[in-house]
């Protein structure tokens, strides 16, 4: 498990410095552009859909889990875009006392605010995003182990028998950071993380949420939750307006 | 493009408290699984708490004693149950010592002085959902304590605080014994 989230930060770094380099290349290609003075420069608008890397890679390296995302958006003006996300989740938490599944699909949608001043017809993004979140899971208790801090009697009541959470859901509101580089045409990668508060769940009788597929973990001590995506998108265009 | 630096240096500290989370561990503070809470007091004067002198206490069917309890003086018994069945025995010696029988060098014709009184404990037990670091813990409800009668019980009587004694928390005692 370590080992695997040192494997996706630094694969995050690799992805960072890729970008941080393309978009180099690119504004060198556009000064030499600038000098005509009379050009006109168009931005294109369209619906951008993708999907997320970063799930499809950990559903083959971890065998606990399998996720798939699609993300899309609309640019409304210069600067806005409608987004959301669609996906499902199937994940295994196995803790010293606790064996649980969860499994369960999600919905995000809001707003992305590009905070990126993009030269000439680059189209990068740098933006900030709100979303609210919506998921609807179940959790399947294989197995636990009663916990106690006294071990002169061995071993402690154990069930194998599993136990089934079902018709679980959860609200959530969620605030992200992200960039999105053009590597081509139409196409583009992008990262984000993701700062999530959790405003309604439902609360199993005799358990609680582990986990919430779209949310991800639950901590004991606070409703935060984080997140993060790497996704590859395409533009489909569909018109052009001036800059 | 000094914005765009901090947002990265930004995005990568996230990506940082994301990979070194810590990972949970139950406070000790947090209360789990309760030890059956037992009071001694005068068999006479039954309001005044009593020590008794030289308490070992060992369960039954287990080849250690108690932590904490190897020949001491008590007034109070702090007693694990057993969560995996619903019967807990624990012998109570008053007045332990070992005896060598002569031959401090061997070991094996030893035998304790003191007189040794069994309490059997029976009840049903329920999984309380604690929280997703400790897991389940285990509470008892309907808990009898008998004393089985020998031929020279030390432990006069017993009675338990409510009359449908459960061992939900260790807050309080759950049984008297008097001597």
């Amino acid at each position: 498990m370590k080992q695997q989230r040192t494997f996706i930060y630094f694969s995050s770094i690799i992805c960072l410095t890729l970008f941080c380099w393309i978009s180099g290349y690119a504004q060198t290609d556009s000064v030499a552009v600038s000098s005509v003075d009379s050009l006109k420069i168009k931005e294109k608008y369209g619906l951008r859909l993708g999907v997320d890397l970063g799930k499809i890679v950990r559903s083959y390296i971890d065998d606990e889990y399998s996720g798939f995302e699609i993300s899309g958006d609309f640019r409304l003006g210069k600067k806005l875009y409608i987004a959301g996300e669609i996906g499902t989740e199937d994940k295994r938490d196995v803790t010293p006392y606790l064996d649980i599944n969860t499994k369960g699909t999600y919905l995000k949608a809001g707003i992305d605010y590009n905070m990126y001043q993009n030269w000439l017809d680059m189209d990068n993004m740098i933006y900030a995003g709100f979303r609210v979140g919506a998921s609807t899971f179940s959790h399947t208790l294989n197995q636990f182990q009663t916990y106690n801090t006294n071990q002169y009697w061995q071993p402690q009541f154990s069930s194998n028998q599993p136990q089934e959470f079902n018709d679980l859901t959860a609200f959530w509101a969620e605030l992200i950071l992200g960039i999105k580089a053009e590597l081509f045409n139409n196409l583009f990668m992008g990262v984000n993380v993701q700062l999530k508060g959790l405003i309604n769940q439902t609360e199993p009788t005799n358990f609680t949420n582990i986990y919430i597929p779209g949310f991800n973990k639950t901590f004991d001590s606070t409703k935060i939750g984080v997140g993060y995506g790497y996704t590859i998108s395409y533009r489909i265009p569909l018109y052009k307006k001036d800059k | 493009m000094k914005k765009t630096s901090l947002l990265i240096i930004f995005l990568f500290t996230i990506g940082a408290i994301i990979s070194c989370e810590r990972d949970d561990i139950c406070p000790a503070a947090t209360p789990t699984t309760p030890k059956l809470i037992v009071q001694f007091y005068d068999r006479v004067d039954t309001e005044t708490i009593k020590f008794v002198p030289q308490i070992r206490v060992q369960g039954v069917n287990n080849n250690n004693v108690l932590e904490g309890y190897n020949a001491v003086n008590v007034q109070k018994l702090e007693l694990p149950l057993r969560t995996d069945t619903t019967a807990t025995q624990y012998r109570l010696r008053r007045n332990y010592s070992n005896n060598n029988n002569g031959t401090p060098d061997d070991p094996s014709d030893d035998f304790p002085n003191g007189n040794e009184d069994i309490i059997t404990i029976k009840y049903i037990t329920e999984q309380v959902f604690v929280s997703r670091a400790c897991g389940y813990k285990t509470i008892f409800k309907n808990v009898t304590l008998t004393i089985e009668p020998d031929s020279d019980n030390w432990i006069a009587s017993r009675q338990s605080v409510t009359d449908n004694q459960s061992v939900e928390d260790e807050t309080t005692a759950h049984f008297y014994l008097f001597f």
